[in-house]
């Protein structure tokens, strides 16, 4: 016993992390991404390889189905954690790791029986809750605010529940109530596969996406129905598949949700919606500088430099990652990082010109990339875009260039000390902050037409390339905590 | 062709496959939980398929896999003729580069027809 | 021409395939700077990991696609020699290392289709679109290579390189050869079946041992396609001072350096682009390539 002991410490020394990151979380998901390199400990793309499943931000407890599907299916040995701010990513990972080994040899449940499973998540939140407990009394300190101490509190308390109707048939009007909102028409799918609703919480998902009057007859096997054909742009009638994509995929924007339509690995119809999370009192993270110059406080030039210039190679890293360039992706990374940790002008820019003249002189990306979700200046303009999707005016290749001219300008203005003109210079890294709605609503407004269509890695680039940011999208909690 | 040739290639199949298995029993021994995780929601991001992803897929290389036949079955003649060009001489040359030649002009012609070309 | 192998090399030549696997790994993670893909660790990690079965999942069409991968990988190792040595010279060698190759096909398809699950599914037909881009102009190539020898026998091809590598004087042929040894092993710019994007397509499902055996499968599958470039291309154990089996080995881990490398510096390569590369240039480019051996092996 001894041995295996041993044996589960070495093999565990640096488990795998499956990251799901909430919208509104991006300074603690920055911190994460940072402490997990620094430990080299692998991030995962899939449940499947993962040990350890770290929940970054806060997630509605009451509809919180995606981070149960994620924790259903991570293989033994397993622990969940939950890190709010970026203070507490280094100890909310020794938690993670301390319970993993704690918990190595214990039996899982099969999602086959919820009941037990559930029990079990029950007893694996416990712990990491008690340390988000004492996190959230650090965060508190930092903030003093007192509102919104409260409101944490109060999610948690949400989050238990949410843990112990798991298994329950709640779960189901939870998830109506999700669904509601394909209209009403789906509630009778819904109501047709009760029965099914026993198979476990995914049972539920039958009725989803505006075809549950078919499910009513379709052939149903283990709790699912099978594909049901549709025509195809080629007039072929062929099997369409329904699958909500996101929102914890690898190097994909936190929290974003796609529901598409696939016929093998074309993107027939896609919808966009959201992860849904607390409200928060804090600004996102990436328009910071912007948001707080146009409610008149005196912001420096050089501090938005740096924060547009660290966006886009958040961005970028991304986008590269997601074509399938690591060498370059980890290069923007990094460059990333120096630039947040704060480093001077002329270090950012050592990064950044080899990685900027490296991807623009690929002619194989530019050659893969080229002729992806075109978005004409005009029609991104009638759609409200406002940043470099606009100045771009083009595909996917396009956006990215507009990028890295920018990520160069950026970093060469780091000490810029003049005061951002809160009359012209309003423009953060996804677009205009002053105008009404946030400037990734409109890029997620324009997504599902160019998703249509898409090749389904051709709809991933598209993604990244567009790379909305939804923390811009959490509700904010109160218009007066905003000053505060 | 020697049936001894073969012996070697019998017995690494046989290795291969014990150490497959001892490779399966170890992870059994090692593993902290010997049961499998069953019935696990499929991965998509976190929330579960509304059908089962099984499905007739939609195949739009389809056109592709037909050039390809032709030329795999063109490849079947190719391995044998290497060994006899010497032999025959140019004649054999002549012949397989005027069928290599006929299948190119199908190529050129499926590229018209843009079948390489799919999204 | 080759001499006869002892029979105990059967059982050295998984090991050492095993160990070449885990040394091209270790570098790539050097390269990469990251500490966290380190090879040995992660076999650690995956093995003490509970194994997992999706919902409704084909499981023995998944396990036969998992297991299958490195079985072929080993065997098409057989006709690869270690200086003048391999497992077994069959006579039809080439041919032999195409079969094992091919089976990668089948393979991927079977572990991307058996979790019933949408990314890797998605990953399984990946590769067999990938499939219908690389191969051909990959078979043009190793038969470009054996004709210039006049035979299928890989011992022969070696042979035959005494001189001047074929590498030298079919340099489209090698080319063509390496890009589809990446395209083959679905690996470097070429790892779209099991991309990131689709979350790690056809392997998005399996964990433990699975994972294990068929990412190093992959692995395996890479090292042998790369080191087989040698006697076909490279001169085989041909070279001056040092003995055979040294200059494979160094031949090999060029080869296999170059490859990683390459892996850096380009993006992930998207079939639906590519194909129409490979038909119209590679595979014109191949034949191309094969008329000329053909016209000097006439003229000899």
């Amino acid at each position: 016993m001894e041995l295996r002991a041993r044996l589960l410490r070495t093999a565990t020394s640096r488990p795998g992390v499956l990251l799901a990151v909430c919208p509104g979380a991006a300074r603690a998901r920055l911190a994460m991404e940072r402490e997990l390199r620094s430990r080299g400990w692998p991030q995962v793309g899939s449940p499947a390889s993962a040990n350890l499943l770290v929940i970054v931000g806060d997630p509605d407890p009451a509809d919180a189905e995606w981070i149960d599907g994620l924790w259903l299916g991570i293989p033994a040995p397993k622990a969940r954690v939950r890190v709010r701010e970026a203070e507490d990513v280094p100890s909310a990972l020794d938690e993670g790791r301390a319970s993993l080994l704690v918990r190595g040899k214990r039996p899982e449940g099969d999602a086959g029986h919820v009941d037990e499973t559930h029990g079990e998540g029950d007893n694996h939140g416990t712990t990491p809750e008690h340390a988000e407990n004492n996190d959230t009394h650090g965060g508190h300190g930092n903030h003093g605010d007192d509102s919104d101490s409260s409101h944490h509190q109060h999610g948690e308390h949400d989050g238990h529940d949410t843990h112990d109707s798991h298994s329950g048939p709640d779960t189901h009007s939870e998830h109506d109530g999700h669904g509601g909102h394909d209209g009403h028409g789906e509630h009778d799918g819904h109501g047709g596969h009760g029965g099914h609703g026993g198979h476990g919480g995914h049972g539920g998902h039958g009725g989803h996406g505006g075809h549950g009057g078919h499910d009513m007859h379709a052939m149903s096997v283990a709790g699912l129905p099978m594909a049901d054909r549709a025509d195809d742009r080629d007039g072929l009638r062929l099997d369409r598949l329904h699958v909500p994509l996101g929102p914890a995929l690898p190097d994909w924007p936190a929290g974003l949700v796609l529901r598409l339509a696939l016929q093998g690995d074309v993107v027939q119809r896609a919808a966009v919606e959201q992860v849904p999370v607390l409200p928060s009192a804090r600004r996102p993270f990436w328009n910071e500088p912007w948001l707080r110059a146009s409610t008149g406080e005196a912001v420096a030039r050089g501090l938005a430099a740096r924060r547009l210039c660290a966006a886009h190679l958040d961005s970028l890293w991304r986008y590269l990652a997601v074509v399938g360039w690591g060498g370059a992706a980890a290069r923007a990374r990094a460059a990333r990082d120096q630039a947040l940790a704060g480093e001077s002008s002329g270090e950012v820019l050592a990064a950044v010109r080899p990685l900027i003249r490296r991807v623009q002189r690929s002619r194989t990306l530019r050659w893969l990339t080229a002729g992806l979700g075109v978005l004409p200046s005009d029609r991104a303009a009638s759609a409200g875009v406002s940043g470099p999707a606009l100045v771009a005016g083009g595909d996917a290749y396009d956006r990215v260039g507009v990028w890295l001219d920018e990520v160069g300008r950026a970093a060469a203005a780091f000490d810029d000390d003049g005061w951002l003109d809160a009359a012209t210079e309003l423009s953060g890294p996804r677009g205009r902050v002053d105008g009404g709605v946030p400037p990734s609503r409109a890029l997620l407004d324009v997504l599902p037409g160019l998703l249509e269509g898409a090749e389904f890695a051709c709809a991933r680039i598209i993604v990244a390339s567009l790379d909305p940011d939804l923390d811009e999208l959490v509700p904010a909690l109160r218009p007066e905590v905003v000053h505060g | 062709m020697d049936t001894s040739d073969w012996q070697p290639v019998l017995l690494l199949l046989v290795l291969i496959s014990a150490g497959l298995v001892l490779l399966y029993v170890i992870g059994a021994a090692l593993s902290v939980e010997r049961e499998p995780l069953c019935d696990v929601p499929p991965f998509s991001g976190g929330l579960g398929p509304e059908e089962h992803p099984f499905s007739r897929f939609h195949v739009r290389w389809y056109p592709v896999t037909m050039v390809f036949l032709a030329f795999d079955m063109e490849m079947l003649f190719m391995y044998p003729w290497t060994k006899v060009v010497g032999e025959v001489g140019t004649s054999a040359v002549v012949e397989m580069f005027l069928f290599l030649g006929i299948l190119l002009a199908g190529v050129g012609y499926a590229w018209r027809e843009g079948a390489f070309r799919w999204s | 021409m080759a001499e006869t192998t002892p029979l105990w090399a059967v059982a050295v030549l998984p090991f050492v395939l095993v160990l070449v696997a885990l040394g091209t790994a270790h570098f790539d993670a050097l390269l990469a700077a990251d500490p966290a893909a380190n090879p040995g660790r992660e076999v650690l990690r995956l093995l003490v990991q509970q194994r997992r079965r999706t919902n409704a999942a084909d499981e023995l069409l998944t396990r036969l696609g998992v297991v299958l991968l490195p079985v072929a990988a080993v065997l098409a190792a057989v006709v690869l020699p270690l200086g003048f040595r391999s497992v077994s010279d069959l006579a039809d060698g080439i041919v032999w290392f195409n079969a094992m190759e091919a089976l990668a096909w089948a393979a991927v398809w079977l572990a991307g289709w058996g979790p019933n699950s949408t990314l890797s599914l998605i990953g399984g037909y990946r590769f067999l679109a990938q499939g219908l881009a690389y191969e051909l102009p990959h078979m043009l190539a190793i038969t470009t290579a054996a004709l210039g020898a006049e035979s299928l026998r890989v011992g022969d091809v070696v042979d035959a390189q005494s001189g001047l590598w074929f590498a030298v004087w079919m340099p489209a042929a090698f080319v063509i050869y390496l890009l589809s040894a990446m395209g083959m092993a679905f690996w470097g710019p070429f790892d779209q079946p099991v991309g990131r994007d689709v979350a790690g397509g056809a392997a998005a499902e399996l964990s433990g041992v699975d994972r294990i055996v068929f990412l190093g499968g992959r692995w395996l599958l890479f090292v042998v396609a790369a080191a087989v470039s040698v006697p076909l291309f490279l001169g085989g154990g041909h070279g001056p001072l040092l003995p055979g089996w040294a200059w494979t080995l160094l031949k090999t881990a060029a080869v296999l350096a170059l490859l990683v490398w390459v892996r850096r510096r380009v993006p992930g390569v998207r079939m639906e682009r590519y194909v129409e590369l490979a038909w119209v240039v590679l595979t014109p480019l191949a034949i191309l390539q094969a008329l000329v051996v053909a016209l000097v092996v006439l003229n000899r």
